[in-house]
């Protein structure tokens, strides 16, 4: 629960903003979420251990250059499939094809927990019973 | 550099220490070759160089595969079964492609690339033309290391497309040296301790291709078939020669188990072991050098459609004698695998049920219910065997060295 809070404290504030319902009938609960502090708690917890916006194939710097070959490869073998240029051009978008992939899976392990009890096996946190 | 390791024999066993941190000419002071004279009792006065390298048992592996063909996994698999996860060097530069373990060490060969990759589209040339890669640096660095001298590797970082400023290696226990063309060039494949190469057939590379690259936009289905086909021609002529040359071959195809199969989800593995190599003994099924076909499902064993089907027997590949061992299809529980492991012979593990572990150990990995999965563990634990037999040998040599 200290952690969450912790967390909490460091997401940026125009998410909570966002997040506010907008009650019509007015009333006394002008601000729910002051009033219910422990719901503010998990939902900026959730967004702030996620991160904003769905999960995107790859880093987008890299899906750009993805794209960005791609998009040159076809342009390099209108002219001449069997050229050099063509074949390093198409090469290049395998290589950055293997990069975003690679790109995906680190980005799939990353759980901040499971990174911070890499470094840190004997705090708290990070105690396992193995029975 | 003219550092010809002149260890007499003598001195192969680390009696001697390093006493002080002297300057060499790579300038470190850690695990390093240093020379000194020393005069021995036994010579009555003579001098002797002596080489107090501190690990100079480093067995070199070699893997072969094109891009996307499963090196990664491969090496994941091969890592764990010396135990501890491999992990990029800490504290260096974050797009390393080496991987670090306690035992072993994983170099990636496309930092020995000499033209990066605006030089590449200059020239015109692919990542797989030998003109890209700079296999004198490639050799001189592996024989370093597997003399025990800690080498500077440059990195090629995939990102960027850019040479980095290089990167400290210490010289492990286990060297691996992955890419394109490890045993292309003929003073490297020397080297090599053990040699494997990944043959991915062409309608399964196109399969696994495009799980990979549809998640990403930009990519179409053209667009990976032109990639693959525009390719094909450097991959033909520059690495899939270098088959022949390994120990062991894993080659994938797709099943013949389903006819008119199109998914490319169940797979036909086989492992090509190539006879007579040093400390390896190749996994036969029932009786060596016999043939032999064998389908485990029946009245102990139920499988599900696909089931699977096994097939042992000697054979001829380039002109050299290997054993071939089979897998088709895919396991779908446990007791499937702990039944085939049972029934395999000469698999190099330590318990019973080794095999099994190893694969469940990983069941997130791809190809952890197929044939590939199952090879690459056999394969790692072949690897180990390997590297237990080397080094058992060598401290048995220098014993006897010292006794005489």
């Amino acid at each position: 629960m200290a952690t969450l809070s912790s967390v909490n404290l460091v997401t940026p504030r125009p998410v909570v903003v966002a997040n506010l319902p907008k009650f019509a009938k007015g009333g006394p609960v002008a601000v729910p979420i002051l009033n219910r502090p422990w719901k503010r708690v998990y939902r900026l917890g959730s967004r702030g251990l996620r991160g904003t916006g769905p999960v995107r194939a790859a880093p987008d710097g890299i899906s750009e250059k993805v794209e960005k070959s791609i998009k040159e490869a076809q342009e390099a073998c209108s002219d001449d499939p069997a050229s050099g240029e063509c074949v390093a051009a198409w090469d290049e978008v395998e290589e950055l094809s293997a990069a975003a992939s690679h790109a995906r899976d680190k980005k799939k392990d990353d759980d901040p927990l499971e990174n911070y009890c890499k470094e840190n096996p004997e705090t708290d946190e990070c105690r396992t019973y193995d029975n | 550099m003219a550092v010809p390791t002149v260890c007499t024999t003598q001195s192969l066993s680390s009696t001697c220490s390093i006493s002080a941190p002297a300057k060499t000419h790579l300038g470190f002071h850690q695990k390093q070759v240093v020379f000194y004279r020393r005069t021995t009792k036994r010579g009555g006065g003579s001098c002797v160089i002596t080489c107090s390298a501190a690990d100079s048992q480093t067995v070199v592996i070699g893997l072969a595969a094109d891009s996307g063909c499963g090196k990664s996994t491969f090496m994941r698999r091969l890592t764990s079964v010396f135990g501890g996860a491999a992990e990029p060097p800490k504290g260096g530069n974050p797009d390393s492609n080496t991987l670090i373990s306690d035992m072993t060490t994983v170099i990636c060969l496309d930092d020995y690339h000499s033209l990066d990759r605006t030089g590449r589209k200059e020239k015109g040339v692919t990542a797989l033309d030998p003109r890209a890669n700079d296999f004198d640096l490639m050799y001189e660095q592996v024989k370093a290391l597997k003399s025990g001298i800690a080498v500077d590797k440059p990195i090629y970082n995939h990102v960027t497309g850019l040479l980095d400023p290089p990167e400290l290696i210490k010289p492990p226990k286990i060297l691996v040296i992955e890419g394109l063309h490890p045993m292309f060039d003929e003073r490297v494949r020397d080297l090599l301790d053990f040699s494997i190469y990944l043959d991915i057939s062409n309608e399964v590379k196109f399969a696994w291709k495009i799980q990979r690259d549809m998640a990403e936009r930009g990519h179409s289905l053209e667009s990976i078939k032109a990639s693959i086909e525009s390719r094909k021609p450097d991959f033909d002529a520059y690495i899939d020669p270098q088959k022949q040359y390994a120990d062991a071959v894993i080659e994938v195809l797709p099943t013949q188990l389903i006819p008119d199969d199109n998914e490319g989800k169940v797979l036909r593995v086989r492992l090509i072991m190539k006879e007579g190599v040093e400390h390896f003994s190749p996994v036969y099924l029932f009786d060596e050098g016999s043939t032999i076909s064998w389908i485990p499902c029946g009245r102990k064993l139920t499988c599900s459609y696909p089931g699977i089907k096994f097939h042992y027997g000697p054979d001829a590949y380039f002109s050299n004698e290997v054993s071939i061992l089979e897998m088709d299809g895919q396991f779908d529980r446990l007791d499937e695998l702990i039944y085939v492991e049972s029934h395999l012979s000469n698999t190099s593990t330590k318990f019973y049920g080794e095999v099994t572990q190893q694969m469940l150990k990983h069941a997130d990995f791809p190809g952890s219910n197929n044939g590939t999965g199952f090879f690459q563990t056999i394969v790692g634990l072949k690897i180990r065997d390997l590297y237990e037999q080397i080094t058992s040998s060598k401290t048995a040599a220098s014993l006897e060295a010292t006794k005489a």
